[in-house]
């Protein structure tokens, strides 16, 4: 009986580590007997009593002695014999020695003997004849307290618990103690003696240490305070901001997507729905009946791919029948549309852009046409302006000479020389009002009678003496020959060739033509005071386009139609070539710094070349389509000018430094427009006032413009 | 009253909405409405105001002329219609709107122009009988009655850019003192006395010639008492001359000419050239104009884009502005005879006052020209009027209450080189094409 228990015991003790047999267990506890097949058939082995192994209550009888099982039971060996020697020292009297005395070995060693084991004798004890299953049915269907029988292996015998036993281990089942008298919640009792005996372990006095505040704390308080005045510890933290993200923001650039690697591109988003998907959009988002007509003109990507509607309630929208193909066809685009990341640098343009000065405050530069000089029958070749700003001559290839009043576009004087004007010139002394024209082959200094009568006077005799010189000079130099022109009351120089251009020095007494087929005889100076001609220039490389006094210093410019040589006059030689890098030179304009040359070329460009700064030029303003004609500096303003065959007048603002570390600042002004084109030519010069900030512009139209600030 | 139907917009702007106005005028009694207030229609313009204007006077006085009539509110001309006005002055429609009303200005074309041989480059209308003009052919005329020529004054070898009538409180109303300026570098004085002879022109000598220009003279002025003239010239010098005292002289010589006028030409011509009594330097460029109102002041403008106020007696400058154009004309006048009204480079006439302090801003600008201003002249009597001639052919009348011009000549075909007043009612033009044009019945109280 006491064994039995102690089998049962061992029993609960396996149940505690397998949860299977301990399930079993229970099933045979709780159940009744003749309600579960299994049961019956643990009964039936119990009643029979065979010497199966241990597993059998729970394994197959197929499969004996798994190492798990064995493993389990190698466990319970030592739980056995806790509870063996609990129970012993519990309840020793009541327990009854075990018929077997193996002790604790594996059973399996026995499983294939005719006795289980040894009893207290030393004799063997024979295994009992093991009941087949259906004897141990029925035997079980007729006892009633089957259910309580239980088949103890070690002695090979049937065990029947009592009622109490039972008890005991549905109560210990339950997690409650074994016994129903015992109180596991019994009032505590203090077996402390708490008072005082009188007889402390130490008499010494309290310590003044108890008394006295901290130091300690002092030194901690101070640490604190310091840190705080410091403001290493802060008391009021910010609040944490509620963390909001962007339902719909494009996730493609945040910056959780970066660390996925360089290759994550996220796809695309579909598009999101808008109110006019709505199942009751508002009225605004329907269209009428006429605009769905519309719809079917429209090519088939163009119509709109959903028509608005209006619903009830939300009950009665049909099933959306695009559904299926749209999800393909996002389908689709998500897998077979390649996704490449774009590599797009996110500049304003604007910034790109040079910072320039505004316009406004670079006034006064000429913006508007408010004078026509109007008479030339013909396109107006040249112009030039008078020193003092009064007058202004121009030439026309309608081999007129006109001379106008700026101030009421007045024509005063015309002289009809017959050949078509290159180029026209005044003198730049004030008190020397004459014109050198250059007509064909000749040259014409020419005396426009606006001086008053002393000035008059010196200029017959500047232009009279000449009478009895020009058979002398021509027969010394053939060259150029000086011929009085009875005609017109002038001098004429005969060149050899088609002269194109003529230009003044500053004093008024040289003036240089050039000769553009006149090969070793292109560029001549002439003096006017001793009607005297010299060639300084014997070998020019490239064809001579232009050439002009330097405004202040000896220093002459020529250009060709590659490169601008320049040379000083006293020394003679060649001080420097600039490089112009343009097609073919058309004209040059040397600043009244004298430091800084602009070249004007046929292909459109212009060249600003800083003579300190290099023989390349310091900047090319690409601006007109067609040739530039002519190009022009202000004598006091800031400003320069170009014009072209494209019928347009550009003035830029070009400051100069005194500074030689400051770059000229160039600054496009203005475009004046206003000429008609006429035989492809647009205008065919242009000149500064020289006291006004005021261009004047001479057309291939015939007419000469003013444009004023 | 009510005057929805009278007022000129008809029956069918009854529902518009009505503005209560009062009429008042410092005009004559004859012209003067009953002052009691008046609904009209808020979409009036000021045509329909001088309609009921003038049915009102006809209410009153039976033989009344329908004329036009201008509208004042607060100073200001109205040229919109009454509501938008209101509205852009933020004038409220709720009290009782006090109109001025006055003469509305109609220029009359004249009938026939005065043809000259060249360019009109000088108009002066001091003379209320007379005009005298310049030209590019270098005579100037005189016009009786700006319809025949009277007298020619021929003389200068160059265009005539400046003539002008030194009316001297010695002079009477017909014996004339004329001064004239030219691009020959000289100025000549011409004296003659108003003959009655109307069949042929009269051909009058200078009794001075004055040098001393270097360059052309671009404009004169003389003293308010006659006895001084000033020029400006080219060469950007100002000369005043006396011609108080050379005129005995200048007599004298006359005489002495005459009686050596076969000698040789030189000779005679030393002995009546007269130079200058000084001299003011201070521009830089050529001096356009010249204006000499009170005896103590010059003020000149420059194309050096410069404004500057000379004191005579010292000769000093007293007062430089730069207004940032080329300026071709300049006149004084205006409230208390002290705004400056210039025009020149650019289509807008800018009227500064130089009483205000710290600024050079024009304190109004006009800009409807729509090329260079030639001329500008204020109106003699009236503190508000002035015109402005340009060379895109046209003859403005301005009027300081507003923004648009109150008149516009444009019988010009070329530009309009000088404009003046001419008795006060009239508007006398010249210009390229040769024609001294006279618009009348330009009255202003």
């Amino acid at each position: 009986m006491v064994a039995a228990a102690a089998a049962a015991a061992a029993a609960m003790g396996k149940s505690r580590r397998s949860s299977k047999n301990s399930d079993r267990l229970e099933q045979e506890i709780d159940e009744k007997p003749a309600a579960n097949g299994d049961v019956e058939e643990a009964s039936d082995r119990d009643e029979e009593s065979q010497p199966s192994d241990a597993a059998s209550l729970s394994e197959d009888e197929g499969s004996p002695g798994s190492p798990v099982d064995s493993e389990e039971d190698n466990w319970d060996v030592s739980d056995d014999e806790d509870h063996r020697s609990g129970e012993e020292s519990d309840s020793s009297e009541e327990e009854v020695p075990s018929r077997n005395t193996i002790g604790d070995v594996p059973l399996e060693w026995y499983k294939d003997e005719e006795h289980i084991g040894y009893d207290v004798a030393g004799r063997k004890i024979k295994k009992q004849a093991r009941r087949d299953r259906i004897e141990s049915f029925l035997a079980g269907v007729d006892d009633a307290k089957n259910w309580r029988k239980i088949y103890d292996e070690y002695n090979d015998e049937e065990v029947e618990l009592t009622k109490e036993e039972v008890k005991i281990i549905s109560r210990m089942l339950k997690g409650k103690t074994p016994h129903a008298g015992v109180d596991p919640y019994a009032p505590y009792v203090d077996w402390f003696v708490w008072d005082d005996k009188g007889h402390p372990l130490s008499n010494a006095p309290e310590p003044k240490r108890r008394f006295v505040p901290s130091k300690w704390e002092q030194k901690k308080v101070v640490q604190y305070v310091r840190a705080i005045r410091k403001g290493l510890i802060k008391f009021d933290k910010p609040k944490e901001e509620p963390h909001v993200y962007l339902l719909w923001g494009d996730d493609s650039s945040a910056a959780e997507n970066k660390r996925h690697g360089l290759s994550y591109i996220p796809a695309p988003k579909p598009k999101l729905a808008g109110h006019e998907e709505s199942y009751n959009p508002s009225v605004e988002y329907i269209p009428t009946q006429e605009e769905i007509n519309s719809y079917q003109l429209m090519y088939e990507e163009d119509r709109p791919k959903f028509i608005p509607r209006r619903f009830e309630s939300l009950r009665s929208v049909p099933a959306y029948e695009k559904a299926l193909k749209e999800n393909f066809d996002r389908c689709l685009d998500l897998y077979l549309c390649p996704r490449t990341r774009k590599k797009r640098i996110n500049i304003d343009p604007e910034s790109l852009k040079p910072k320039l000065p505004s316009r406004k405050d670079l006034r006064p530069y000429p913006r508007t046409c408010y004078l026509e000089y109007r008479g030339h029958t013909g396109p107006v070749k040249t112009i030039s302006i008078d020193i003092s700003g009064q007058w202004m001559a121009s030439g026309s290839f309608d081999g007129t000479v006109r001379v106008w009043e700026i101030e009421t576009s007045r024509c005063l004087r015309v002289w009809n020389v017959g050949e078509a004007i290159k180029h026209i010139s005044w003198n730049p002394l004030p008190e020397l009002p004459v014109l050198a024209i250059s007509a064909g082959h000749d040259v014409l200094i020419l005396d426009t009678g606006l001086g008053n009568a002393e000035e008059q006077a010196r200029i017959n005799e500047l232009l009279h003496v000449e009478e009895s010189k020009p058979e002398e000079d021509g027969g010394s130099t053939p060259v150029v020959s000086w011929v009085r022109d009875e005609k017109y009351d002038c001098i004429r120089l005969k060149h050899l060739k088609a002269v194109t251009t003529v230009e003044w020095h500053r004093k008024g007494d040289y003036f240089t033509t050039v000769v553009p087929s006149g090969d070793s005889r292109a560029i001549l100076i002439h003096q006017l005071s001793k009607k005297h001609t010299q060639n300084p220039f014997k070998k020019l490389h490239g064809l001579p386009v232009s050439a002009v006094f330097h405004p202040t210093r000896s220093i002459f410019f020529i250009s060709t139609k590659k490169n601008i040589r320049v040379y000083d006059l006293l020394k003679q030689k060649l001080v420097k070539k600039l490089e112009t890098g343009v097609r073919e030179v058309s004209s040059i304009a040397i600043h009244p710094g004298g430091d800084n040359v602009i070249v004007g070329s046929k292909d459109g460009k212009m060249c600003w070349f800083d003579m300190d700064l290099s023989s390349k030029s310091y900047k090319t303003l690409k601006a007109h389509p067609k040739d530039i004609t002519n190009v022009a500096f202000h004598r006091s303003y800031p400003l320069f000018a170009s014009c072209s065959d494209d019928c347009t007048a550009y003035v830029f603002h070009g400051m100069v430094y005194s500074d030689l570390n400051q770059n000229p600042l160039i600054v496009p002004l203005e475009i004046l427009r206003g000429h008609t084109s006429s035989d492809g030519r647009g205008v065919l010069d242009c000149k500064f006032h020289p006291r006004q900030p005021w261009l004047f512009t001479a057309g291939a139209d015939s007419i000469i413009k003013l444009y004023c600030h | 009253m009510d005057f929805g139907v009278a007022g000129g917009a008809g029956g069918s702007e009854e529902a518009a909405r009505r503005v209560r106005v009062r009429f008042t005028t410092k005009l004559g009694p004859p012209l003067r409405v009953p002052s009691a207030p008046l609904a009209v229609p808020s979409n009036l313009t000021r045509m329909g105001l001088s309609e009921i204007v003038n049915l009102l006077l006809e209410n009153t006085c039976a033989e009344h002329e329908t004329q036009p009539f201008d509208f004042l509110i607060d100073g200001e001309l109205i040229r919109l219609p009454l509501e938008e006005f209101l509205l852009a002055k933020g004038i409220s429609a709720e009290k009782v709107l006090e109109i001025e009303y006055i003469k509305a200005v109609a220029p009359r074309k004249q009938q026939d122009p005065c043809l000259h041989d060249d360019w009109v480059s000088s108009v002066d209308g001091s003379n209320p009988s007379y005009i005298l003009t310049g030209c590019y052919d270098g005579i100037a005329r005189l016009w009786k009655g700006g319809a025949a020529c009277t007298h020619i004054l021929a003389g200068h070898s160059g265009a005539i850019t400046s003539a002008h009538i030194i009316n001297g409180k010695v002079e009477s109303e017909n014996r004339f003192h004329i001064a004239t300026g030219s691009k020959d570098r000289t100025l000549r004085l011409w004296k003659f006395d108003d003959a009655e002879h109307l069949e042929h022109p009269v051909n009058i000598r200078e009794y001075k010639i004055l040098q001393g220009h270097t360059s052309s003279v671009q404009s004169i002025s003389s003293d308010p008492s006659g006895d001084m003239i000033c020029s400006g010239s080219w060469d950007s010098s100002i000369k005043l001359w006396d011609v108080k005292n050379s005129e005995v002289q200048g007599d004298t010589v006359s005489i002495k000419k005459r009686k050596l006028v076969s000698d040789t030409a030189n000779h005679v011509e030393s002995q009546f050239e007269g130079v200058a009594a000084s001299t003011l330097v201070g521009h830089s460029q050529s001096v356009s104009s010249i204006v000499w109102p009170e005896r103590e002041t010059i003020y000149s403008a420059s194309w050096d884009h410069s404004v500057r106020q000379w004191d005579v007696p010292t000769g000093q400058e007293m007062w430089n502005m730069a207004c940032g154009k080329v300026l071709n004309c300049l006149d004084i006048g205006g409230e208390s005879s002290a705004l400056i009204a210039a025009g020149g480079s650019d289509p807008i006439l800018r009227i500064w006052d130089p009483r205000k302090p710290g600024t050079l801003a024009p304190v109004f600008q006009f800009s409807t020209h729509s090329s260079w201003i030639s001329a500008c002249k204020w109106h003699c009597k009236s503190w508000f009027h002035l015109l402005s001639a340009s060379y895109d052919g046209k003859v403005m009348l301005w009027d300081l209450r507003t923004a648009w011009p109150l008149a516009i000549v444009d019988s010009h075909k070329e530009k309009v080189l000088c404009a003046d007043w001419w008795k006060n009612d009239s508007v006398i033009s010249g210009g390229a094409d040769s024609k001294l044009l006279i618009c009348s019945g330009v009255s202003i109280q």
